[in-house]
Protein backbone atom coordinates (compact mmCIF):
# COMPACT_ATOMS: atom_id res chain seq x y z
CA UNK A 1 0.00 0.00 0.00
CA UNK A 2 3.05 2.20 0.66
CA UNK A 3 4.47 1.40 -2.28
CA UNK A 4 1.45 2.45 -3.98
CA UNK A 5 0.87 5.43 -2.86
CA UNK A 6 4.71 6.23 -3.40
CA UNK A 7 4.27 4.97 -7.08
CA UNK A 8 1.08 7.39 -7.74
CA UNK A 9 3.12 10.39 -6.04
CA UNK A 10 6.09 9.62 -8.31
CA UNK A 11 3.56 9.38 -11.46
CA UNK A 12 1.75 12.45 -10.27
CA UNK A 13 4.43 14.90 -9.63
CA UNK A 14 6.68 13.65 -13.08
CA UNK A 15 3.08 13.79 -14.69
CA UNK A 16 2.42 17.57 -13.97
CA UNK A 17 6.23 18.59 -14.16
CA UNK A 18 6.07 17.28 -17.82
CA UNK A 19 3.00 19.22 -18.25
CA UNK A 20 4.17 22.59 -17.23
CA UNK A 21 7.57 22.14 -19.12
CA UNK A 22 5.06 21.38 -22.24
CA UNK A 23 3.73 24.58 -22.30
CA UNK A 24 6.66 26.93 -20.80
CA UNK A 25 9.38 24.76 -23.07
CA UNK A 26 11.51 27.26 -25.32
CA UNK A 27 11.78 24.57 -28.31
CA UNK A 28 8.75 22.85 -29.83
CA UNK A 29 11.00 19.50 -29.71
CA UNK A 30 11.52 20.21 -26.40
CA UNK A 31 7.62 20.02 -25.64
CA UNK A 32 6.64 17.10 -27.96
CA UNK A 33 9.10 14.81 -25.61
CA UNK A 34 7.87 16.52 -22.08
CA UNK A 35 4.65 15.45 -24.01
CA UNK A 36 5.38 11.92 -24.47
CA UNK A 37 6.69 11.71 -20.87
CA UNK A 38 3.54 13.26 -19.43
CA UNK A 39 1.52 10.52 -21.69
CA UNK A 40 3.68 7.84 -20.18
CA UNK A 41 3.28 9.07 -16.26
CA UNK A 42 -0.28 8.81 -17.11
CA UNK A 43 -0.35 5.16 -18.42
CA UNK A 44 1.62 4.35 -15.14
CA UNK A 45 -1.36 6.20 -13.31
CA UNK A 46 -4.14 4.07 -15.44
CA UNK A 47 -2.40 1.04 -14.61
CA UNK A 48 -2.52 1.69 -10.88
CA UNK A 49 -6.14 2.22 -11.11
CA UNK A 50 -6.14 -1.06 -12.82
CA UNK A 51 -7.03 0.25 -16.41
CA UNK A 52 -4.65 -2.19 -17.88
CA UNK A 53 -5.99 -1.78 -21.52
CA UNK A 54 -5.97 2.03 -21.69
CA UNK A 55 -2.65 2.07 -19.98
CA UNK A 56 -1.43 -0.35 -23.12
CA UNK A 57 -3.45 1.66 -25.83
CA UNK A 58 -1.96 5.10 -24.09
CA UNK A 59 1.71 3.76 -24.76
CA UNK A 60 0.77 2.75 -28.44
CA UNK A 61 -1.02 4.56 -29.76
CA UNK A 62 -0.07 8.15 -27.79
CA UNK A 63 3.42 7.41 -27.55
CA UNK A 64 4.02 5.06 -30.74
CA UNK A 65 2.18 7.05 -33.25
CA UNK A 66 0.60 10.58 -32.00
CA UNK A 67 3.45 11.52 -30.30
CA UNK A 68 5.43 10.62 -33.73
CA UNK A 69 3.29 12.30 -35.76
CA UNK A 70 3.59 15.80 -33.71
CA UNK A 71 7.37 15.57 -33.35
CA UNK A 72 7.30 15.22 -37.52
CA UNK A 73 5.42 18.17 -37.83
CA UNK A 74 7.47 20.28 -35.69
CA UNK A 75 10.67 19.25 -37.42
CA UNK A 76 8.88 19.45 -40.96
CA UNK A 77 7.74 23.32 -40.46
CA UNK A 78 11.24 24.25 -39.36
CA UNK A 79 9.39 27.32 -37.64
CA UNK A 80 10.91 30.63 -36.41
CA UNK A 81 10.61 29.84 -32.64
CA UNK A 82 11.70 32.86 -31.70
CA UNK A 83 8.93 35.00 -33.71
CA UNK A 84 6.00 32.60 -32.52
CA UNK A 85 7.20 33.13 -28.53
CA UNK A 86 6.81 36.94 -28.53
CA UNK A 87 3.60 37.16 -27.13
CA UNK A 88 4.39 34.63 -24.19
CA UNK A 89 5.23 37.41 -21.64
CA UNK A 90 2.63 39.57 -22.36
CA UNK A 91 -0.17 36.69 -21.88
CA UNK A 92 2.12 35.37 -19.20
CA UNK A 93 -0.43 37.23 -16.71
CA UNK A 94 -3.61 36.44 -17.82
CA UNK A 95 -2.44 32.70 -19.14
CA UNK A 96 -1.48 31.78 -15.55
CA UNK A 97 -4.34 33.41 -13.67
CA UNK A 98 -6.80 31.44 -15.52
CA UNK A 99 -5.09 28.22 -14.90
CA UNK A 100 -4.59 29.06 -11.52
CA UNK A 101 -8.44 29.75 -11.01
CA UNK A 102 -10.00 27.05 -12.76
CA UNK A 103 -7.11 24.74 -10.83
CA UNK A 104 -8.39 26.30 -7.27
CA UNK A 105 -12.29 25.46 -8.47
CA UNK A 106 -11.70 22.20 -9.34
CA UNK A 107 -10.07 21.75 -6.19
CA UNK A 108 -12.38 22.90 -4.17
CA UNK A 109 -15.22 21.27 -6.18
CA UNK A 110 -13.31 17.69 -5.58
CA UNK A 111 -12.26 18.23 -1.92
CA UNK A 112 -16.18 18.84 -1.04
CA UNK A 113 -17.59 15.98 -3.00
CA UNK A 114 -18.43 12.68 -1.58
CA UNK A 115 -18.36 10.42 -4.24
CA UNK A 116 -20.80 7.49 -4.29
CA UNK A 117 -22.73 5.65 -7.21
CA UNK A 118 -26.16 6.87 -5.34
CA UNK A 119 -24.89 10.85 -4.31
CA UNK A 120 -24.18 10.73 -7.80
CA UNK A 121 -27.46 9.51 -9.20
CA UNK A 122 -26.57 6.53 -10.64
CA UNK A 123 -29.13 3.65 -8.76
CA UNK A 124 -27.45 0.85 -10.55
CA UNK A 125 -24.41 0.32 -12.70
CA UNK A 126 -24.54 0.24 -16.08
CA UNK A 127 -22.32 -2.48 -16.78
CA UNK A 128 -20.18 -3.43 -13.11
CA UNK A 129 -15.99 -4.36 -13.57
CA UNK A 130 -16.68 -7.82 -12.91
CA UNK A 131 -13.89 -9.09 -10.51
CA UNK A 132 -10.62 -9.41 -11.52
CA UNK A 133 -10.40 -13.13 -11.14
CA UNK A 134 -13.33 -13.50 -13.30
CA UNK A 135 -12.15 -11.51 -16.53
CA UNK A 136 -9.19 -9.25 -16.44
CA UNK A 137 -9.21 -5.95 -17.91
CA UNK A 138 -8.92 -6.26 -21.77
CA UNK A 139 -11.34 -8.87 -21.75
CA UNK A 140 -14.14 -7.02 -19.81
CA UNK A 141 -13.90 -4.43 -21.95
CA UNK A 142 -14.01 -6.40 -24.92
CA UNK A 143 -17.61 -7.93 -23.49
CA UNK A 144 -18.91 -4.09 -23.60
CA UNK A 145 -17.49 -2.31 -26.35
CA UNK A 146 -18.66 -4.81 -29.26
CA UNK A 147 -22.33 -5.40 -28.17
CA UNK A 148 -24.05 -2.78 -25.62
CA UNK A 149 -22.02 -0.13 -27.23
CA UNK A 150 -21.92 -1.24 -30.76
CA UNK A 151 -23.05 2.59 -32.14
CA UNK A 152 -19.77 4.21 -30.59
CA UNK A 153 -17.98 1.26 -32.18
CA UNK A 154 -19.34 1.75 -35.34
CA UNK A 155 -18.91 5.77 -34.47
CA UNK A 156 -15.25 5.24 -34.25
CA UNK A 157 -14.79 3.35 -37.38
CA UNK A 158 -16.79 6.16 -39.02
CA UNK A 159 -14.74 9.34 -37.13
CA UNK A 160 -11.25 6.77 -38.27
CA UNK A 161 -12.16 6.78 -41.92
CA UNK A 162 -13.15 10.52 -42.25
CA UNK A 163 -9.67 11.06 -41.00
CA UNK A 164 -8.28 8.78 -43.39
CA UNK A 165 -10.22 10.47 -46.33
CA UNK A 166 -9.12 13.89 -44.90
CA UNK A 167 -5.83 13.53 -44.20
CA UNK A 168 -5.33 12.10 -48.36
CA UNK A 169 -7.69 15.25 -49.65
CA UNK A 170 -5.43 17.69 -47.77
CA UNK A 171 -1.82 16.65 -47.89
CA UNK A 172 -2.03 14.43 -51.31
CA UNK A 173 -0.92 16.43 -54.56
CA UNK A 174 -0.37 15.31 -57.79
CA UNK A 175 2.56 16.18 -58.93
CA UNK A 176 3.21 16.46 -62.95
CA UNK A 177 5.71 14.97 -64.96
CA UNK A 178 6.66 12.50 -62.61
CA UNK A 179 6.88 8.44 -64.36
CA UNK A 180 5.00 6.22 -62.40
CA UNK A 181 5.56 2.27 -62.31
CA UNK A 182 2.36 0.81 -63.78
CA UNK A 183 2.60 -2.50 -62.02
CA UNK A 184 -0.85 -4.10 -64.04
CA UNK A 185 0.28 -2.67 -67.28
CA UNK A 186 3.27 -4.49 -66.81
CA UNK A 187 2.41 -7.53 -65.70
CA UNK A 188 -0.07 -7.85 -68.43
CA UNK A 189 2.06 -6.99 -71.42
CA UNK A 190 2.35 -9.73 -73.76
CA UNK A 191 5.80 -11.35 -74.07
CA UNK A 192 4.95 -11.87 -78.19
CA UNK A 193 4.74 -7.95 -78.64
CA UNK A 194 7.38 -6.98 -76.75
CA UNK A 195 10.32 -9.82 -77.22
CA UNK A 196 11.81 -10.72 -80.70
CA UNK A 197 13.86 -13.89 -81.45
CA UNK A 198 16.49 -13.52 -83.80
CA UNK A 199 18.67 -16.33 -84.97
CA UNK A 200 21.89 -14.71 -85.27
CA UNK A 201 25.07 -16.27 -87.16
CA UNK A 202 28.17 -16.87 -85.72
CA UNK A 203 30.59 -13.99 -86.69
CA UNK A 204 28.02 -11.83 -88.39
CA UNK A 205 25.59 -8.90 -86.66
CA UNK A 206 22.13 -7.97 -87.19
CA UNK B 1 -1.46 7.45 2.93
CA UNK B 2 -4.52 5.81 1.32
CA UNK B 3 -4.63 7.19 -2.46
CA UNK B 4 -8.13 7.96 -3.29
CA UNK B 5 -10.35 9.48 -5.63
CA UNK B 6 -9.57 13.07 -4.97
CA UNK B 7 -6.25 12.69 -5.44
CA UNK B 8 -6.28 11.65 -9.16
CA UNK B 9 -8.72 14.26 -9.60
CA UNK B 10 -6.71 16.86 -8.54
CA UNK B 11 -3.77 15.39 -10.99
CA UNK B 12 -6.23 15.70 -13.70
CA UNK B 13 -7.12 19.28 -12.78
CA UNK B 14 -3.96 20.31 -12.43
CA UNK B 15 -3.14 19.07 -15.87
CA UNK B 16 -6.36 20.57 -17.75
CA UNK B 17 -5.14 23.59 -16.06
CA UNK B 18 -2.04 23.52 -17.60
CA UNK B 19 -3.23 22.52 -21.09
CA UNK B 20 -5.96 26.04 -20.97
CA UNK B 21 -2.76 27.84 -19.52
CA UNK B 22 -0.59 26.78 -22.28
CA UNK B 23 -3.30 27.86 -24.73
CA UNK B 24 -3.45 31.25 -23.57
CA UNK B 25 1.06 31.80 -22.97
CA UNK B 26 1.73 30.35 -26.61
CA UNK B 27 -1.03 32.18 -28.06
CA UNK B 28 1.22 32.57 -31.61
CA UNK B 29 2.05 28.92 -32.00
CA UNK B 30 -0.30 26.69 -33.18
CA UNK B 31 1.26 23.38 -32.39
CA UNK B 32 1.59 24.28 -28.66
CA UNK B 33 -1.69 25.01 -28.48
CA UNK B 34 -2.72 21.60 -30.04
CA UNK B 35 0.06 20.04 -27.80
CA UNK B 36 -2.26 21.64 -25.02
CA UNK B 37 -5.91 20.66 -26.36
CA UNK B 38 -4.33 16.99 -26.26
CA UNK B 39 -3.21 17.29 -22.37
CA UNK B 40 -6.10 18.55 -21.86
CA UNK B 41 -7.74 15.39 -23.16
CA UNK B 42 -5.29 13.56 -21.48
CA UNK B 43 -6.78 14.89 -18.33
CA UNK B 44 -9.89 14.42 -19.08
CA UNK B 45 -9.59 10.33 -19.97
CA UNK B 46 -7.61 10.20 -16.31
CA UNK B 47 -10.78 11.71 -14.77
CA UNK B 48 -13.45 8.86 -16.92
CA UNK B 49 -10.58 6.35 -15.78
CA UNK B 50 -10.39 7.75 -12.22
CA UNK B 51 -14.72 7.46 -11.72
CA UNK B 52 -14.62 4.22 -13.69
CA UNK B 53 -12.24 2.94 -11.32
CA UNK B 54 -13.57 3.85 -8.14
CA UNK B 55 -17.40 3.23 -9.01
CA UNK B 56 -16.67 -0.06 -10.32
CA UNK B 57 -18.12 0.89 -13.62
CA UNK B 58 -16.57 0.18 -16.81
CA UNK B 59 -17.94 2.49 -18.96
CA UNK B 60 -16.42 5.19 -18.13
CA UNK B 61 -13.37 3.21 -19.65
CA UNK B 62 -15.00 2.05 -22.58
CA UNK B 63 -15.81 5.71 -23.20
CA UNK B 64 -12.43 6.83 -22.57
CA UNK B 65 -11.21 4.43 -25.23
CA UNK B 66 -12.95 6.48 -27.82
CA UNK B 67 -11.83 9.57 -26.69
CA UNK B 68 -8.41 8.50 -27.42
CA UNK B 69 -9.93 7.60 -31.18
CA UNK B 70 -11.06 10.84 -31.28
CA UNK B 71 -8.26 12.18 -30.41
CA UNK B 72 -5.70 10.83 -32.33
CA UNK B 73 -8.09 11.60 -35.48
CA UNK B 74 -8.61 14.89 -34.21
CA UNK B 75 -4.58 15.24 -34.19
CA UNK B 76 -4.26 14.02 -37.47
CA UNK B 77 -6.56 16.22 -39.02
CA UNK B 78 -5.10 19.45 -37.01
CA UNK B 79 -1.87 18.81 -38.15
CA UNK B 80 -3.12 18.29 -41.74
CA UNK B 81 -4.56 21.23 -41.89
CA UNK B 82 -1.43 23.01 -40.14
CA UNK B 83 0.91 21.26 -42.56
CA UNK B 84 -1.43 22.29 -45.68
CA UNK B 85 -1.48 25.95 -44.20
CA UNK B 86 2.26 26.05 -43.56
CA UNK B 87 2.70 24.83 -47.37
CA UNK B 88 0.39 28.54 -48.52
CA UNK B 89 1.41 30.58 -45.78
CA UNK B 90 5.00 29.52 -45.42
CA UNK B 91 3.94 30.39 -41.06
CA UNK B 92 2.04 28.84 -38.51
CA UNK B 93 1.23 32.12 -36.72
CA UNK B 94 -2.48 31.99 -35.77
CA UNK B 95 -2.57 35.81 -36.37
CA UNK B 96 -2.65 35.19 -40.27
CA UNK B 97 -5.53 32.46 -40.30
CA UNK B 98 -8.21 35.13 -40.47
CA UNK B 99 -6.77 35.98 -44.02
CA UNK B 100 -8.12 31.79 -44.48
CA UNK B 101 -11.27 31.81 -46.55
CA UNK B 102 -13.67 29.06 -47.93
CA UNK C 1 -6.97 -4.96 -6.97
CA UNK C 2 -3.87 -5.74 -4.89
CA UNK C 3 -2.52 -8.99 -6.34
CA UNK C 4 -2.90 -6.89 -10.19
CA UNK C 5 -0.68 -4.63 -8.72
CA UNK C 6 1.47 -6.80 -7.36
CA UNK C 7 2.16 -8.26 -11.00
CA UNK C 8 2.89 -5.09 -12.44
CA UNK C 9 5.87 -4.81 -9.66
CA UNK C 10 8.34 -6.90 -11.53
CA UNK C 11 8.10 -4.43 -14.40
CA UNK C 12 8.08 -1.32 -11.78
CA UNK C 13 11.55 -2.75 -10.31
CA UNK C 14 12.51 -3.43 -14.19
CA UNK C 15 11.66 0.42 -14.90
CA UNK C 16 13.51 1.39 -11.44
CA UNK C 17 16.46 -0.22 -12.65
CA UNK C 18 16.68 0.58 -15.90
CA UNK C 19 16.41 4.65 -14.87
CA UNK C 20 19.06 4.42 -12.02
CA UNK C 21 21.64 2.23 -14.25
CA UNK C 22 21.17 5.03 -17.11
CA UNK C 23 21.69 8.16 -14.85
CA UNK C 24 24.97 6.06 -13.09
CA UNK C 25 26.74 5.07 -17.12
CA UNK C 26 25.55 9.49 -17.89
CA UNK C 27 27.25 10.53 -14.34
CA UNK C 28 30.03 7.99 -14.28
CA UNK C 29 31.42 8.97 -17.56
CA UNK C 30 30.76 12.30 -16.90
CA UNK C 31 32.33 12.21 -13.53
CA UNK C 32 35.47 9.36 -14.57
CA UNK C 33 36.00 10.48 -18.02
CA UNK C 34 39.19 13.06 -18.63
CA UNK C 35 37.27 15.72 -19.87
CA UNK C 36 39.09 18.44 -21.65
CA UNK C 37 37.01 19.86 -24.74
CA UNK C 38 38.14 22.11 -27.17
CA UNK C 39 36.34 23.63 -30.44
CA UNK C 40 37.88 21.29 -32.56
CA UNK C 41 36.51 18.24 -30.49
CA UNK C 42 33.37 19.62 -30.06
CA UNK C 43 32.43 20.99 -33.14
CA UNK C 44 30.06 18.19 -35.69
CA UNK C 45 32.09 15.85 -37.57
CA UNK C 46 30.69 15.16 -41.11
CA UNK C 47 32.91 12.99 -42.66
CA UNK C 48 35.64 15.51 -42.57
CA UNK C 49 34.21 18.22 -44.09
CA UNK C 50 32.48 21.36 -42.59
CA UNK C 51 28.76 20.50 -42.08
CA UNK C 52 27.26 21.38 -45.24
CA UNK C 53 24.04 22.53 -43.65
CA UNK C 54 21.60 22.45 -40.65
CA UNK C 55 20.48 19.20 -39.67
CA UNK C 56 16.80 19.78 -39.44
CA UNK C 57 16.35 20.13 -42.82
CA UNK C 58 12.84 19.80 -44.10
CA UNK C 59 11.86 17.20 -45.68
CA UNK C 60 8.59 15.79 -47.89
CA UNK C 61 4.92 15.90 -47.14
CA UNK C 62 4.16 12.40 -47.87
CA UNK C 63 6.12 11.13 -45.10
CA UNK C 64 3.47 12.90 -42.88
CA UNK C 65 1.06 11.28 -44.86
CA UNK C 66 2.10 7.74 -44.27
CA UNK C 67 2.79 8.32 -40.07
CA UNK C 68 -0.84 9.55 -40.48
CA UNK C 69 -2.15 6.45 -42.20
CA UNK C 70 0.27 4.40 -39.59
CA UNK C 71 -2.14 6.09 -36.80
CA UNK C 72 -4.88 5.30 -38.67
CA UNK C 73 -4.66 1.33 -38.92
CA UNK C 74 -2.75 1.16 -35.28
CA UNK C 75 -6.50 2.50 -33.75
CA UNK C 76 -8.11 -0.29 -36.04
CA UNK C 77 -5.74 -2.64 -34.57
CA UNK C 78 -5.88 -1.78 -30.95
CA UNK C 79 -9.58 -2.05 -31.35
CA UNK C 80 -8.79 -5.99 -32.39
CA UNK C 81 -6.94 -6.47 -29.41
CA UNK C 82 -10.04 -6.87 -27.03
CA UNK C 83 -12.19 -8.41 -29.61
CA UNK C 84 -9.60 -11.08 -30.20
CA UNK C 85 -10.19 -11.60 -26.47
CA UNK C 86 -13.63 -11.79 -26.04
CA UNK C 87 -14.44 -13.43 -29.30
CA UNK C 88 -15.76 -16.26 -27.33
CA UNK C 89 -18.41 -14.17 -24.83
CA UNK C 90 -19.73 -11.92 -27.18
CA UNK C 91 -21.38 -14.34 -30.34
CA UNK C 92 -22.20 -13.95 -33.67
CA UNK C 93 -23.13 -10.26 -33.12
CA UNK C 94 -19.84 -9.05 -31.64
CA UNK C 95 -18.04 -11.16 -34.66
CA UNK C 96 -20.09 -9.25 -37.30
CA UNK C 97 -20.11 -5.96 -35.54
CA UNK C 98 -16.05 -5.74 -35.96
CA UNK C 99 -16.30 -7.23 -39.70
CA UNK C 100 -18.99 -4.20 -40.38
CA UNK C 101 -15.98 -1.67 -38.76
CA UNK C 102 -13.01 -3.29 -40.79
CA UNK C 103 -15.36 -2.66 -43.75
CA UNK C 104 -15.61 0.78 -43.04
CA UNK C 105 -11.97 1.39 -42.75
CA UNK C 106 -11.21 -0.68 -45.87
CA UNK C 107 -13.36 1.53 -47.77
CA UNK C 108 -10.97 4.13 -46.84
CA UNK C 109 -8.16 1.49 -47.73
CA UNK C 110 -9.75 1.12 -51.22
CA UNK C 111 -9.76 4.96 -51.42
CA UNK C 112 -6.20 5.65 -50.66
CA UNK C 113 -4.96 2.82 -52.80
CA UNK C 114 -6.99 4.30 -55.53
CA UNK C 115 -6.04 7.92 -55.01
CA UNK C 116 -2.25 6.41 -54.98
CA UNK C 117 -1.28 7.74 -51.42
CA UNK C 118 0.86 4.91 -51.22
CA UNK C 119 3.16 5.21 -53.67
CA UNK C 120 6.36 6.18 -53.49
CA UNK C 121 7.60 8.08 -57.10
Amino acid sequence: MVIEALVFYVFAAIAVLCGVMVISARNPVHSVLYLILAFFNAAGLFVLQGAEFLAMLLVIVYVGAVAVLFLFVVMMLDVDVKKLRSGVVRYMGIGMTLGAVLFAEMVVAIGYWYFTPEKLGIPEKVSATPAISDAHNTEALGNLIYTNYVYLFQGAGMVLLVAMVGAIVLTLREREGVKRQRIAKQVAQPSAEEVKVVKVQTGGGI
Amino acid sequence: MEIGIAHYLTVAAALFSLGLAGIFLNRKNVIIIMMSVELMLLAVNINLVTFSAHLQDLVGQVFAMFVLTVAAAEAAIGLAILVVYYRNRASIAVDDIHTMKG
Amino acid sequence: MEELLREYLPILIFLGLAIILSVVMIFGSMLLARQKPDSEKVSAYECGFEAFDDARTRFDVRFYLVTLLFIIFDLEVAFLFPWAVSLGNIGLFGFWSMVVFLGILTIGFAYEWKKGALEWE
